[in-house]
């Protein structure tokens, strides 16, 4: 039954643009909603028939299998979040009747193809999932029909086909070696040593084609462009997920199936992420837009979560998927927060702004919750995950990566006071005397979000024990 | 039964803070209703014995509670000092701002007083043992100006001296395995007696003993003079003395050949000494008697301290006369201060003639401390010189001078305050208000009855603490038996007497009765500085601090300046480095993305 996961969706673009109309349109978002809270249901109370995979209608048509462990899961409970986040924003912010349906369109078919990546079996039908929500994402960021947006998504455009590049080679080799493209055939071949070298050199390729599109340094240049000039309900959907499954989640799978590479896969993630976080972290420090110094930070927080798979430990691994959970939900609120601060005052330069927090109460304190997380400040979920991180790294004896990831938390709370002391402390700027509290379809999402990482911070053991360590087991 | 001493006064107190202001009036009739109850109980119990436990924090911290002789007597005197100062309170505080603050701390004190003579575990009893140290600080607080500057310094004093007795606890637990107070049986032996020392520093330094007092003079000043009648003279002299008397005769075995008894002896006899020699010269009424505060203190230390029955039977009845006698006089203080409107003896004099109720129980009070017989006092510094003269002269020696001392600096105070000319300001002085006479009367009269009947309080109170088998069939009830001992009392008192009025011939007035001492060849040197609080410990403390304070600061201004100039200087090259790379040129980052690749997969090959 967990082919519905996609076939669903995919189902209701169709279904949603044939029978096209008013009303149609106004339903769409709403429409979506439903799906990624079903969605959240379904992980959240597990319903056993539904899980077991005896029933599945698209394999009998089609060659192709799904099945969902752990870690499956665990993606897919936060592209049920982010999505439904960016549908919540979207569904305010955007005010054309057409860009709204075009918008939950895509959507949809993004949550498509993102349940479709986490859910196969194979990876070259991984490849074409990635491909799916890249082209959905492609069109996403432009959907406001400006110079920026064209400009950006062109630049995503010809960084990702070099991804593309780099994947298909890699998944040439590894089909030369296992002469199949199912995760347990090359599973099968990574265990022989005739194919070594083979092997290492198709794991970089892919790697580098992951780093892509994660926008790790120096892959990344996409990124903050693409982030800060799309739609903020697309900044989240791109930020809080895509980033995620279409990047580092294709390389979790690669390297579990694979036995984690030689050393020198390792040492590549380990440079590549202390890399990411630094170069991340001080180009937040030096930008005056909202959403650019936000893009810049996710660049940073990738890099944790690379860093963290670079020790090859069960540790890292969960210290990963704990980090990428933790972020999806604390950088979806803040830019959720920057669309509201963008909303209620017109911009997103933060010189030009100031002190609106006593306007904009909800805003103001959300985007502190958020910030304090980010910066691994105890006990929000943020400091729980940091904390993994740094202590995998430190049993793996890496204790200069560990100092590095310590101190750019310092450097992480240094951009991010930065931005709370320009836009929501202090005295408020000139022109900003009247703003207002954004209304509350702004307002329920970053609540909610702040409220999680409130919750996952302080139910900590709980949700360790039955949502992050479980993931360890797709190691065994 | 138990649970409602130590429930009642808490919910009582924190519904007296909350209570509106308009609801003033009915404050006083509940304080004085709930510490009447308290006392009711407290006589109910007395003499019987309960144990009540039930489970509380895990790891063998149990909630238990336990009453026995001992602990009843003790609640039974915080319960009665509690109701007698109350009444002496709701009158003397009347129109002040914070009275409705100073009854809600004193309820929560008993409560917590209750609570740590009750506890029978010692994390529990640590848990009230510190909540005290709260109202402490908080009655303090509600002083004069300078008050939070004390309270402060009594906080850190007593504070480092609970945090030994933690530490002590913790050791204590680990060696005997237990948490129970009543199941503790230890030795002193090796880190036995370390254990001890550190919960003996708890204790004596909750009584006042040096060198944790110095914050005592300082509240007298600043404080309300209620609050100095009920905690340091006697709830806090109560505590630290069942403590220091729990933990020797039954945790640990305290033994007349053990050092750590001629420790606790030393400790006693310097306090004596010290103290009284401060208190000697003071020229403040309530600073005068803070002084005696602590000295008293000595005797109870030294008496238990010698670990043999005439000193702990001593030392346990001079506690308690101790509380009756300085709050007596702390409250003929107060009432000084509120006719007088001052308590400085250089413009006090004559007082006697215009309050003379006043001026009895005074001297009834100033009798007893000074050891005149046939008042408490004496009977109970008799049992005290017999013990320590049984361990050795020195100390005995030392206990007698204290009273040499002690008598002459009361006769220099009984003779300023009440005697001598009177003050211009001072002619339509009046006596004070019957409520506030009623405490002192009866309190003073208890002075008389447990000396003039003495085998009731020892009989009743003090000797079964002990256990008929340690008292090896002595009886220490009636007249001392050692004749030696009265008689040197007895001259001391005289000499004391000779020398006051040696002391008012050359000076002139009541006041510079002892200015011969003060300012004698060395001791006026010595003086001098301590008066500048050059021996204080709080100050040598603060002078230590300060050093570290100066170096850390140093170190600071450097770490500062790595941080402010350094640290963002070389921030910023790269963020703008980084800043000016993004040139956002789309083919600049496809050469990089390829680049990237190129150097992984050439790192790949290379290796």
């Amino acid at each position: 039954m967990i082919s519905l996961f996609i076939l669903v969706p995919l189902t209701s673009v169709i279904l949603l643009n044939l029978f096209k109309g008013s009303l149609i349109n106004k339903i769409a978002c709403w429409f979506g909603m439903l799906l990624t809270l079903v969605q959240i249901y379904l992980i959240v109370f597990p319903v056993t028939c539904f899980w077991d995979n005896l029933s599945n209608p698209l394999g009998n048509y089609f060659i192709l299998n799904l099945s969902a462990d752990t870690l499956s899961k665990v993606m897919l409970l936060m592209i049920g979040i982010v999505t439904f986040i960016s549908l919540m924003i979207g569904q305010y912010t955007y005010h054309e009747e057409t860009q709204k349906f075009n918008f939950a369109n895509l959507i949809i078919l993004a949550l498509s193809g993102m349940n479709g990546i986490v859910l196969v079996t194979d990876i070259f039908s991984l490849y074409v999932f990635i491909e799916v929500v890249a082209v959905a994402s492609f069109i996403l960021i432009c959907l406001y029909k400006d110079k920026a947006g064209f400009e950006s998504a062109f630049k995503y455009i010809i960084l990702s086909i070099a991804a593309t590049v780099f994947m298909l080679l890699s998944i040439v080799l590894l089909f030369l070696i296992s002469g199949d493209t199912t995760f347990t055939a090359i599973n099968i071949a990574s265990k022989n040593p005739t194919y070594g070298f083979i092997l290492v050199v198709a794991i970089g390729l892919f790697t580098c084609g992951a780093f892509t599109k994660g926008g790790l340094v120096p892959f990344h240049s996409w990124l903050p462009d693409a982030h800060s000039s799309a739609p903020t309900s697309i900044s989240i959907l791109l930020s809080g997920i895509v980033i995620k499954v279409s990047g580092l989640y294709p390389l979790i799978r690669l390297l579990t199936m694979t036995g984690g590479g030689n050393e020198s896969i390792k040492n590549i993630l380990l440079i590549v992420g202390t890399v990411s976080i630094l170069v991340g972290a001080l180009a937040a420090l030096g930008q005056n837009d909202i959403k650019r110094m936000l893009a810049f930070s996710s660049v940073s927080q990738m890099g944790y979560i690379v860093l963290s798979l670079g020790t090859g430990t069960m540790l890292g691994l969960v210290g990963a998927v704990f980090h990428m959970f933790n972020h999806s939900v604390f950088k979806s609120q803040l830019f959720a927060n920057s669309a509201a601060v963008e909303k209620q005052t017109g911009t997103r330069d933060m010189n030009k702004l100031g002190g609106i927090a006593q306007k904009m109460p909800f805003t103001g304190t959300t985007s502190i919750i958020g910030m304090l997380s980010i910066c691994g400040i105890p006990p929000l979920a943020g400091f729980w995950s940091k904390l993994i991180i740094v202590i995998a790294l430190w049993q793996t004896a890496h204790y200069g990566y560990a100092f590095v990831a310590v101190i750019a938390s310092v450097i992480t709370l240094a951009y991010f006071l930065s931005l709370q002391r320009r836009v929501f402390f202090g005295k408020i700027a000139s022109g900003l005397e009247n703003i207002k509290e954004a209304k509350a379809g702004l307002i329920i999402p970053v609540v909610i979000l702040a409220a999680v990482t409130i919750l996952v911070g302080i139910f900590f053991p709980f949700i360790m024990e039955k949502l992050i360590m479980p993931v360890g087991d797709i190691l065994k | 039964m138990i649970n409602i001493l130590i429930l009642l006064p808490f919910i009582a107190g924190l519904f007296i803070l909350a209570m509106p202001k308009k609801a003033r009036g009915i404050t006083g009739f509940v304080v004085l209703l709930v510490t009447l109850i308290n006392l009711f109980i407290t006589i109910k119990l007395f003499r019987t014995t309960a144990m009540v436990s039930f489970p509380w924090a895990g790891f063998g911290i149990d909630f238990a509670l336990r009453l026995d002789h001992f602990s009843s007597f003790i609640i039974l005197a915080v319960a009665g000092f509690g109701f007698l100062i109350s009444l002496y309170a709701v009158t003397s505080m009347k129109g002040t701002e914070i009275y409705n603050q100073f009854f809600a701390y004193l309820l929560v004190s008993l409560t917590l007083a209750n609570g740590a003579v009750l506890a029978d575990n010692l994390v529990v009893m640590l848990f009230f043992w510190e909540g005290l140290l709260v109202t402490l600080f908080a009655m303090i607080t509600i002083g004069n100006k300078q008050a939070y500057k004390t309270a402060v310094k009594a906080v850190v004093l007593v504070g480092i001296s609970d945090l030994c007795m933690m530490v002590g606890i913790g050791l204590t637990a680990h060696l005997a395995g237990t948490l129970s107070m009543s199941g503790i049986k230890l030795g002193l032996q090796s880190s036995g007696g370390v254990a001890y020392i550190l919960l003996m520093i708890g204790a004596i330094s909750k009584a006042g003993s040096m060198p944790f007092h110095s914050w005592i003079p300082d509240a007298a000043v600043d404080a309300n003079l209620p609050f100095m009648a009920i905690l340091p003279a006697a709830l806090e002299k109560l505590l630290g003395i069942y403590f220091l008397a729990r933990i020797s005769l039954e945790m640990f075995s305290l033994t007349p050949d053990s050092w750590i008894s001629t420790l606790l002896m030393i400790v006693g006899g310097i306090t004596i000494l010290f103290a009284v020699m401060m208190a000697l010269i003071q020229k403040d009424y309530k600073r005068l008697l803070s002084y005696h505060a602590i000295s008293q203190v000595g005797y109870m230390v030294l008496g238990i301290g010698t670990a043999v029955p005439a000193g702990i039977i001593g030392g346990l009845f001079h506690m308690i006369n101790h509380a009756m006698y300085k709050s007596t006089l702390f409250l003929t203080g107060g009432s000084v201060e509120r006719q007088a409107g001052t308590t400085d003896l250089r413009k006090l004099g004559g007082l006697g003639a215009k309050m003379p109720i006043t001026f009895a129980c005074f001297i009834v009070a100033a009798a007893a401390i000074s050891g005149v017989p046939p008042f408490n006092g004496f009977f109970s510094k008799e049992l005290v010189y017999d013990g320590a003269l049984e361990r050795g002269w020195i100390f005995y020696a030392m206990a007698v001078a204290g009273s040499f001392f002690t008598a002459a600096s009361f006769l220099k105070l009984g003779h300023s305050a009440y005697l001598g000319k009177i003050n211009d300001g001072h002619k339509n002085v009046k006596e004070a208000p019957i409520t506030m006479l009623i405490p002192m009367i009866i309190i003073a009269s208890l002075c008389i009855l447990f000396g003039l009947y003495n085998s009731l309080p020892l009989h009743n109170l003090i000797q079964p603490i002990l256990g008929e088998h340690r008292l090896e069939g002595h009886h220490f009830s009636g007249f001392p038996e050692n004749m030696m001992l009265v008689i040197v009392t007895v001259v001391v008192l005289i000499a004391a007497y000779l020398n006051h009025i040696f002391g008012v011939k050359k000076s002139g007035s009541g006041l510079g009765a002892v200015d011969h001492i003060h300012h004698a060849p060395v001791l006026s040197g010595i003086y001098d500085k301590a008066e500048k609080r050059f021996f204080d410990p709080y100050n040598i403390g603060l002078g230590i601090v300060n050093i570290f304070v100066v170096i850390l600061f140093k170190i600071d201004r450097i770490i500062d300046w790595i941080v402010d100039n350094f640290t963002v200087k070389v921030t910023y090259v790269f963020t703008n480095t980084i800043r000016k790379i993004h040139t956002g040129d789309a083919a600049l980052y496809l050469s990089w993305s390829l680049g990237g690749m190129i150097l992984i997969v050439l790192y790949i090959i290379v290796r």
